[in-house]
């Protein structure tokens, strides 16, 4: 199966005018405004990735703040930040409902798993669930996995309780843990969109190959991260 | 911490975004409604130890009202109405208690969510106030359980305190 065929099921973006003209191919051999867009998102992958660190989104170490601390958290640890994108880029390749569906399921099973760490339930290693994370939703989206919408909602909400715990046995801590909850929610949505946004490429000459390789190199830091967790 | 406008506001926002899925001639007497009310339960000398269960009350309000978005069929005025009523009650009585009258301020202007929320609507995408609803619907969510777990929430002295 090809890769403009798994993705037969996503939005039709192009009916809705987006990025109209953003890949047009230059004849003259000049940089396009479809490289400037790839080189953009590679950038950003890049930045993602070698940035922050597996551990650093859930270090649980001095809360001390509201919506601020909550919202940087997120994006302060590459493993989370990429989970999240992935959530959104593989909603993108799946289409409707999943395009929507995932990030509603995502932060409603993380609290779930937020309420599971506050009460200290025992889970396996929380930090090799969320690598693992990274690299299944990377690898699902470097394979086009077209999963069927029960599959996916539960794939994703499976993680969702991971990264639920990691952040639930933190949010006691905080000193204005609503604050720090709004903060993280909206982060985490903000990523979910990102993820849907760079999504938008799947429809775009080549931008299937481009999506797909950024699953590639999410999957790879996924088993980086996942290397971490078990070594150290 | 966990007072002030935070959470008012976010039951405010969180009526704003369902009343984008009432019909127009329910948007005037639910504001005034919640507005209203919002005043005079912030003015009411409410108890001080009924606090915990007034932040419940908001808490469970934000959720409930959130979770409304998600209604198979238009909400009816009534509805619409009496959902502002129960905002209103609840955010003026966690005004009263741990707020400022400038909080009922803060918090009132969050129902003005309505105007992006029916404006994307009628644009044929409600998945995307559905999608911010379910944000605070786990915003709620967490902090409703946060207080109801056996855990020492950071705003509270711990034993080394």
């Amino acid at each position: 199966m090809s890769g403009a065929s798994r993705v037969s099921r996503a939005v039709d973006f192009n009916a809705t005018g987006y990025g109209k003209g953003l890949f047009d191919v230059n004849a003259s051999g000049q940089m396009t405004r479809c490289s400037h867009s790839r080189v953009a998102i590679a950038a950003c992958a890049a930045v993602a990735l070698f940035t922050g660190s597996s551990a650093e989104a859930h270090m649980g170490t001095g809360l001390a703040g509201g919506f601020e601390s909550g919202f940087k958290h997120p994006l302060t640890g590459a493993d989370h930040l990429l989970a999240m994108v992935s959530v959104g880029l593989w909603g993108a390749f799946l289409g409707r409902p999943l395009i929507f569906a995932l990030p509603v399921v995502f932060p409603a099973v993380m609290v779930a798993g937020a309420v599971m760490g506050m009460l200290g339930v025992p889970l396996p290693p929380v930090e090799m669930g969320v690598a693992l994370s990274v690299s299944v939703l990377g690898g699902c989206i470097a394979f086009s996995v077209n999963a069927p919408v029960w599959l996916a909602s539960l794939i994703v909400a499976i993680f969702a309780i991971f990264h639920g715990y990691a952040h639930g046995k933190e949010l006691p801590s905080a000193a204005d843990p609503v604050g720090y909850s709004l903060g993280f929610v909206l982060a985490t949505g903000s990523l979910h969109v990102l993820g849907i946004g760079i999504g938008l490429l799947n429809h775009r000459p080549g931008g299937v190959r481009v999506t797909r390789g950024l699953g590639v190199l999410i999957a790879g830091a996924g088993v980086w991260f996942l290397y971490k967790a078990v070594a150290f | 911490m966990r007072g002030g406008a935070l959470p008012p506001a976010l039951l405010c926002a969180s009526v704003g975004l369902a009343l984008a899925f009432a019909p127009r001639r329910a948007w005037l007497p639910s504001l005034v409604t919640v507005t209203l009310t919002t005043v005079v339960f912030a003015a009411l000398p409410i108890p001080a130890n009924w606090l915990e269960g007034v932040f419940l009350g908001c808490w469970a309000s934000v959720a409930a009202t959130a979770a409304m978005v998600h209604l198979p069929r238009d909400m009816a005025v009534s509805g619409a109405v009496g959902l502002s009523f129960n905002a209103g009650l609840w955010s003026g009585a966690e005004v009263a208690l741990a707020g400022s009258r400038l909080d009922i301020a803060k918090a009132l202007v969050c129902v003005l969510m309505l105007v992006p929320a029916a404006f994307v609507v009628d644009w044929r995408a409600p998945i995307i106030v559905k999608v911010v609803a379910s944000w605070l619907l786990a915003v709620a969510l967490l902090a409703a359980t946060l207080q109801v777990l056996p855990v020492t929430p950071g705003y509270l002295p711990d034993h080394m305190d």
